[in-house]
C-alpha cells in the first residue's frame, strides 16, 4: 500500500491531494496566480495531518515559472526530510487524463497572451509540450480544452508511466547579453 | 543541554546558500553561485537566478549535511530569507524551507536578509552584538541601521536614495570594462592607483545634507562624474580612476557611519554585506573607528557576501531569545523593510 502526497502549482490554482492505492482520500486547492507560496504549505500541512505519506508526486509544468518552482522546491525538500521518493510528471498529461476523446489539445495560460499546450491522441501525448499564441493552437486543433486543472489520481498513474526529472519551462529567461544590446 | 541546531537557507539574489549553525558555532556554509551565468548580461538576471536556485537547492543541502556531519533529523529549526530580494528567487528558498520544516515537523523562521547580514557577526565575535550601529553595504542595499535588539528592534537611520554602493561598483566596472561583479575588480585595480588623483564628489555631504538627510547615501552623482571623467580624459589611468572612485564611496560610507555612532551614543559599529569585503573599506573603517573610540566589527570576507550561515545565525538568535516561529504560510516579500526582523 502506498500513500502519495500529490502537488501541482503549474496553473493559477495550487492543488494538493493525498492518494492511497488509486483512491483520492484528501484534496484541497487554493486559487491565485501569485499565491502558490503561502497556499502550498497551508494545504500540505492539512493534507499530511492524518496521513502517513510515503511518496511525493509533483507537476513539473509547463507553467508560469515562479509558481511552478514553488511546488517543485517544496516537493523535493519535503520528500528529503521524510526520506521518501519524489517523482515529477508533466502537468498537461495530468489534465489530459480527464478527457475521453479521440484527438484533442490541452492548453493552459502561459501569460503574455500565449498558451502552454500539447496534443493528445487516444489519451497519449503526441510530441512535447509547446508554448504558442492561441490563434496558432486553434488552427491545428479539433478540440481545445483550456483552463482545466490536473487530475490528482492521474498524477499517481503518470508517476509510474511517464516520470520526468526536469521542470518544463519551455521559454528561455528574458535577457539580452551586454554585447548584443543595440 | 546542547544548543539547538539551525539550518539557514538564503536565495535572495544569485547565491543558493545553506548554512548550519549550532548556538554560535558554524558547522557548514555551502554557497552555489550562478554569478558566471549572469556575467555576460552585466548584472543578475532574475529568471536565470531562480532556475539556478532550484537546480542547486538539493545538492547544496546535501553538501551542508556532509560538511556538518549531521543528518536532517538533527536539525532543530529551519530559517530562511523571506526578503528583501528578487521575489522569484526568494520564493525558491521559502518553498524549500517550508517543505523541509513541514517534512521534519520543526519550526520555521522567515527572516530579514539585512538583519541576517548584521547577525552573522555573532558567529565570529563573542561580545554581545547589540546595541550597535550597522552599516549594511551590498549590491542591492546600502543602509545605516540602529540595532537595539537583533531579534526584534532595528531602526533604519538612512539608506541610499539611488544606487546601492555595490551597484555603483558594478556600474563603474562595466563602463571601465573590468567585468562583473565589479567590487573585487575595482578593489584589486585600486591597489596600484592613487586614491587622491581625481577628486570625485562625495554624495549627500553638503552642510544642508547633514541637516536634512545625514544618514542617507547617493551614488548616482558619483557614477555620472566618473563616466564624464572617462569620456573627457583620453588615455586615463585606470588604476587612479578605480582608486579615486573607491575612495569617494568608502569616505562617504565611513563619514556617515561614524556620525551615526556619535549621534546615537552607541560606540559600536558592525559593517556587513558584500561591500564589507572591500579591502579599502576595511582599512579606513579600522583606522577611523580606532580614532573615534568605536568598537568595530566586520565579519570575515566569506561571511560578508550573501551566505546561508547568516540566515542560520539569525535563526539561532531567534531560537535563543525565545521568539515565536513564523506562521505555516508566509509569502516572500521583495520589499521587506529592515524594521521587520522576522515574519
Amino acid at each position: 500500500m502506498s500513500t502519495s502526497l500529490v502537488i501541482d502549482t503549474s496553473t493559477n490554482r495550487t492543488v494538493v491531494g493525498v492518494v492511497t492505492d488509486g483512491k483520492l482520500i484528501w484534496s484541497g486547492h487554493r486559487d491565485g496566480a501569485t499565491a502558490h507560496g503561502p497556499s502550498l504549505p497551508l494545504l500540505a500541512e492539512e493534507a499530511i495531518t492524518e496521513h502517513n505519506i510515503d511518496q511525493v508526486i509533483v507537476g513539473m509544468g509547463p507553467g508560469p515559472f515562479t509558481g511552478l518552482r514553488v511546488g517543485i522546491a517544496f516537493a523535493h525538500t519535503f520528500a528529503r526530510a521524510r526520506n521518501i521518493e519524489v517523482i515529477g510528471i508533466c502537468s498537461l498529461d495530468a489534465i489530459a487524463a480527464q478527457i475521453n476523446e479521440k484527438d484533442f489539445i490541452i492548453a493552459t495560460d502561459a501569460r503574455r497572451k500565449e498558451w502552454y499546450w500539447a496534443r493528445y491522441t487516444d489519451g497519449i501525448r503526441v510530441g512535447e509540450p509547446e508554448v504558442s499564441f492561441p490563434t496558432y493552437v486553434e488552427k491545428i486543433a479539433t478540440t481545445v480544452h483550456f483552463g482545466l486543472f490536473p487530475d490528482l489520481i492521474a498524477m499517481t498513474d503518470l508517476a509510474k508511466q511517464r516520470p520526468i526529472t526536469e521542470p518544463m519551462y519551455l521559454r528561455r529567461p528574458d535577457a539580452v547579453a551586454t554585447a548584443d544590446r543595440p | 543541554m546542547s544548543q539547538p541546531i539551525v539550518l539557514g537557507i538564503e536565495t535572495s539574489c544569485d547565491e543558493t546558500a545553506i548554512g548550519i549553525v549550532q548556538g554560535r558555532t558554524l558547522l557548514a556554509n555551502v554557497i552555489a553561485s550562478s554569478v558566471e551565468e549572469h556575467a555576460r548580461f552585466g548584472g543578475v538576471v532574475p529568471e536565470i537566478a531562480s532556475r539556478a536556485h532550484l537546480e542547486a537547492m538539493m545538492p547544496s543541502i546535501e553538501n551542508a549535511l556532509i560538511d556538518s556531519k549531521l543528518s536532517l533529523s538533527d536539525i532543530d529549526a529551519v530559517a530562511v530569507t523571506a526578503g528583501p530580494g528578487l521575489v522569484g528567487a526568494l520564493l525558491v528558498g521559502v518553498a524549500s524551507a517550508s517543505g523541509l520544516a513541514l517534512g521534519l515537523g520543526k519550526p520555521l523562521y522567515g527572516v530579514n536578509h539585512l538583519a541576517a547580514h548584521v547577525s552573522v557577526d555573532f558567529l565570529t565575535h563573542d561580545q554581545p552584538l547589540d546595541p550597535t550601529i550597522a552599516l549594511l553595504v551590498s549590491g542591492g542595499h546600502s543602509s545605516l541601521l540602529q540595532v537595539d535588539d537583533i531579534t526584534q528592534t532595528i531602526t533604519k537611520l538612512g539608506a541610499t536614495m539611488d544606487d546601492a554602493a555595490g551597484e555603483a561598483f558594478d556600474k563603474i566596472a562595466r563602463v571601465m570594462q573590468l567585468g562583473f561583479p565589479g567590487g573585487p575588480a575595482i578593489d584589486s585595480l585600486a591597489k596600484s592607483g592613487n586614491a587622491t588623483a581625481i577628486n570625485f564628489p562625495r554624495g549627500l555631504t553638503t552642510s544642508q545634507d547633514w541637516e536634512t538627510r545625514p544618514f542617507d547615501f547617493s551614488f548616482s552623482g558619483l557614477k555620472t562624474a566618473v563616466a564624464r571623467y572617462l569620456e573627457s580624459t583620453p588615455g586615463y589611468a585606470k588604476a587612479d580612476v578605480a582608486a579615486s572612485f573607491q575612495e569617494s564611496v568608502v569616505d562617504v560610507l565611513m563619514l556617515k557611519a561614524i556620525a551615526a555612532c556619535k549621534e546615537s551614543g552607541i560606540n559600536s559599529l558592525v559593517i556587513a554585506g558584500g561591500v564589507a569585503a572591500n579591502s579599502r573599506l576595511r582599512a579606513v573603517a579600522t583606522e577611523r573607528c580606532e580614532r573615534a573610540g568605536i568598537r568595530l566589527r566586520i565579519p570575515s570576507p566569506a561571511l560578508c557576501t550573501d551566505n546561508g550561515a547568516m540566515v542560520a545565525a539569525l535563526g539561532s538568535l531567534m531560537v535563543a531569545a525565545g521568539r515565536s516561529p513564523s506562521p505555516t504560510a508566509f509569502d516572500a516579500d521583495s520589499g521587506l523593510p529592515v524594521t521587520t526582523v522576522a515574519l
